[in-house]
């Protein structure tokens, strides 16, 4: 009886799947409730999960109870410690839960609400979760590698090395942009940019807190920590309409960039219990309950979508970033479909503390899957705003103008009327100056969110309270990505270096962590900084760079995995690793191309410099100018260089899997297998 | 339920701790036989961080 409920209730959940996912896709009617998409996802990801992820589980991994992880056999009660798996299930969503599937959405929502959704959800189904699943898998057998490791050893040192390089050219641009992201929600904000420069002396107060009056409190001083930054936020309106104190944190991008590059130098270079660690702390809290609230909020207030399935910037003529759906929408959403990154997570500690090896199945399946509903969440909380405002608050200067009226003007035009008294109104409303062309996705985002929390209680009278917490909330654990991305660049560095001069590898000498941290530093600081100086916004030229990378070292997670599929004679099966890289492939190699090549200025970095140069040659660029406009076209092609330089890192990796796989299949390779050898499990079922 | 929402409560506290790093701590001291002094957790904290930030965190 109750196997039969359960078929029936399976089959009534993938009829919902179904129906409102084909719902969401036909309906052109007026609005669409955001409740059906939060059933679409929701429905797609339990059915994924439980069908398409057991299978792979069962009969693609075989999966065995019976054998003892390395959390069991290696165990040391530091990395290697059995877990109970929805402790680990929340470790792990923790860990991969980044800003980038809250902030790709949100860009990617200038094509409508259709394309993001679908893709976000099928993407992650039969994509990201599998990816995540199969590399958790790849780590635990073979006792935790990294993925680094695993494509030295799989594949071989060629890959192993491209695998390295990858990521610490991925860093530096993820650095830059997640950076200029917090640069431009900041830009003139008193408000904002007072909460978040309050959290730095919050957590140098925690961490001496937790070092030397309440050693290993860490949850007390969290909480003491996060009522004195919700503190902050209230006493950053006092402080932004104090005509004294608010010119002091009214900053310029420049400014900004400059403050976030020195704060990620100081860092990566003082000693990590004082500024990093207790940041850190209190972002991860923060953000698992900021996004909590969310999913409560969007429940309780089901708001319309405002923004219509399409719009007319399918053609590739967006303001936020140029270019057509294909590739481009496929790039911008990265991390809430699949993100090369969270192979780096799956293959990191997570995989050292699974207690039996089908909790891997809810961890490495099932967190991916609550990552990519945080994205659907993001795109309801963007969708949810009215078209003009959100095209107002994401478009660059360079697009609709400086001048609030030829903003609005423009985009009205476009289809989407706005008028700058609605857009004046809804700044006061939130405590600032203005809202046009704060572009980056942070701050549509934090609108939408600051109306969604309104509406459950507190009205309009608490918008601005609610607006600069969700961007004290995306500042505090982007600026903790920074900190903990610069610090990890540098331990790269010194590795890279310590081979040319050992003392350079040395991690305690302080020439050389000041030497390393400052050369990582510059190199996503200058990224940073170009991306402020760009008229076109920055984000047009590096959320896409950013979004190939990321879906390039994806690629490279893939090769790993079908490898691994391959040598495990699982080839009839190796399709469920081998599509989604064919997928990302086409996709990240288009988008690449086009970003390189398109002879449409605002797609193709050459076509842009191609454009300066000729204004140059023409004497229409000013006196004044013309430096700018030098350092402009040496930018474009230097993003031209970067992204080519990833292209041929991931056809590298990508030859020498295929090769691999050829000589497996034929015989000429030896089929080694690198698994750890089978050992029994000691441990009961309720130790697990 | 009043059992299923207490073993939900528990379990949200012990994500909450081993996320603080405070589940690590006492599995140290067990592990080494030790007591808690401010020395202790110094030596221990150090020792994690160093590790912890050795790796990237997630974009």
């Amino acid at each position: 009886m109750r196997r039969i409920l359960g078929h029936v209730l399976w089959a009534g959940i993938s009829a919902l799947a179904a129906v409102s996912l084909g719902g969401i896709a036909l309906w052109r009617g007026e609005h669409i409730n955001s409740l059906w998409l939060v059933i679409a996802a929701v429905c797609t990801y339990l059915a994924g999960f439980r069908f398409y992820g057991k299978f792979i589980a069962a009969r693609v991994m075989a999966l065995d109870n019976k054998r003892a992880t390395p959390a069991e056999r290696l165990r040391n009660g530091h990395d290697f410690e059995p877990t109970n798996k929805w402790i680990l299930f929340g470790h792990h969503f923790a860990a991969i839960a980044g800003p980038g599937p809250l902030v790709g959405p949100v860009l990617a929502a200038q094509f409508g609400y259709l394309p993001g959704t679908l893709w976000i959800i099928i993407g992650a189904v039969v994509g990201g979760c599998v990816q995540d699943f199969v590399i958790l898998f790849a780590s635990m057998r073979r006792n935790g590698k990294s993925l680094g490791q695993m494509a030295r050893e799989e594949i071989g040192r060629l890959g192993g090395f491209t695998a390295l390089l990858t990521v610490m050219f991925i860093m530096i641009i993820l650095l830059a942009v997640i950076g200029l992201v917090v640069v431009n929600a900041l830009k003139g904000s008193p408000w904002g940019t007072f909460t978040i420069a309050a959290t730095m002396p919050i957590a140098v107060f925690m961490g001496l807190y937790l070092r030397y009056w309440r050693p290993g409190k860490v949850l007390e001083i969290s909480v003491i920590g996060f009522v004195l930054v919700v503190a902050s936020v209230f006493a950053g309106q006092a402080v932004a309409q104090s005509p004294a104190l608010a010119p002091w944190f009214t900053l310029s991008g420049a400014a900004l960039a400059g403050a976030v590059i020195l704060y990620g130098f100081l860092a990566s270079a003082l000693p990590v219990w004082l500024l990093l660690a207790p940041r850190d702390y209190l972002s991860t809290f923060v953000k698992l309950g900021v996004i909590f609230m969310l999913a409560l909020g969007i429940l309780f207030v089901r708001p319309e979508l405002e923004l219509p399935a399409f719009t007319r910037f399918v053609d590739g003529t967006g303001p936020i970033f140029a270019g057509k759906i294909f590739p481009f929408c496929f790039i911008t959403i990265a991390c809430g479909a699949i993100s090369g990154f969270h192979s780096l997570i799956s293959s990191g500690t997570t995989p050292k503390m699974i207690a039996r090896e089908w909790h891997a199945w809810p961890i490495g399946y099932g967190s991916m899957a609550l990552e990519s509903f945080v994205a659907i969440m993001a795109l309801i909380a963007a969708c949810a705003l009215q078209p003009g405002v959100y095209f107002a608050v994401n478009s660059p200067a360079g697009i609709v103008g400086a001048a609030p009226q030829a903003a609005v003007e423009t985009i009205t035009n476009w289809g989407f009327p706005v008028t700058t008294q609605t857009m004046s109104e809804m700044a006061s409303q939130v405590g600032e100056s203005t809202l046009f062309q704060r572009t980056g996705g942070a701050p549509s985002l934090a609108l939408g969110m600051a109306h969604i929390f309104a509406r459950t209680g507190g009205g309009q009278a608490i918008l601005g309270f609610w607006y600069h917490f969700a961007i004290m909330f995306e500042a505090l654990f982007i600026l903790t990505v920074i900190d903990a991305g610069t610090r990890v660049g540098r331990f790269m560095l010194q590795d890279l270096l310590g081979h040319i001069w050992k003392p350079l590898g040395k991690t305690g000498w302080m020439p050389g962590i000041i030497g390393t941290s400052a050369a990582i530093v510059l190199a996503w600081g200058y990224f940073l900084y170009q991306g402020v100086r760009d008229p076109l916004g920055g984000i047009n030229s590096l959320w896409p760079l950013f979004g190939i990378a990321n879906q390039l070292l994806a690629a490279v997670a893939l090769c790993v995995a079908t490898t691994i599929l391959i040598k495990m004679h699982r080839l009839r099966y190796a399709w469920m690793t081998a599509a989604p890289l064919a997928w990302l492939v086409v996709v990240t190699f288009t988008a690449g191309w086009q970003k390189i090549f398109s002879d449409v200025p605002r797609i193709g970095f050459l076509a842009r410099a191609a454009e300066l140069q000729a204004m140059i040659d023409a004497g229409k660029v000013p006196a004044a100018k013309l430096a700018e406009t030098r350092a402009l076209i040496f930018n474009e092609r230097l993003d031209a260089v970067v992204c080519g330089i990833f292209l041929a890192l991931v056809a590298t990796i990508l030859i020498d899997s295929i090769r691999v796989w050829i000589g497996i299949l034929r015989g000429a390779l030896a089929n080694e297998t690198t698994e750890a050898p089978f050992v029994l499990t000691n441990m009961e079922p309720e130790e697990a | 339920m009043r059992s299923a929402i207490a073993q939900f409560g528990a379990i949200v506290a012990d994500l909450l701790r081993e996320l603080a790093d405070e589940n690590a701590y006492r599995r140290h001291l067990e592990a080494h036989g030790r007591a808690h002094s401010g020395e202790e957790w110094r030596r221990f904290i150090d020792a994690r961080l160093c590790a912890k930030y050795t790796r990237p965190k997630c974009c």
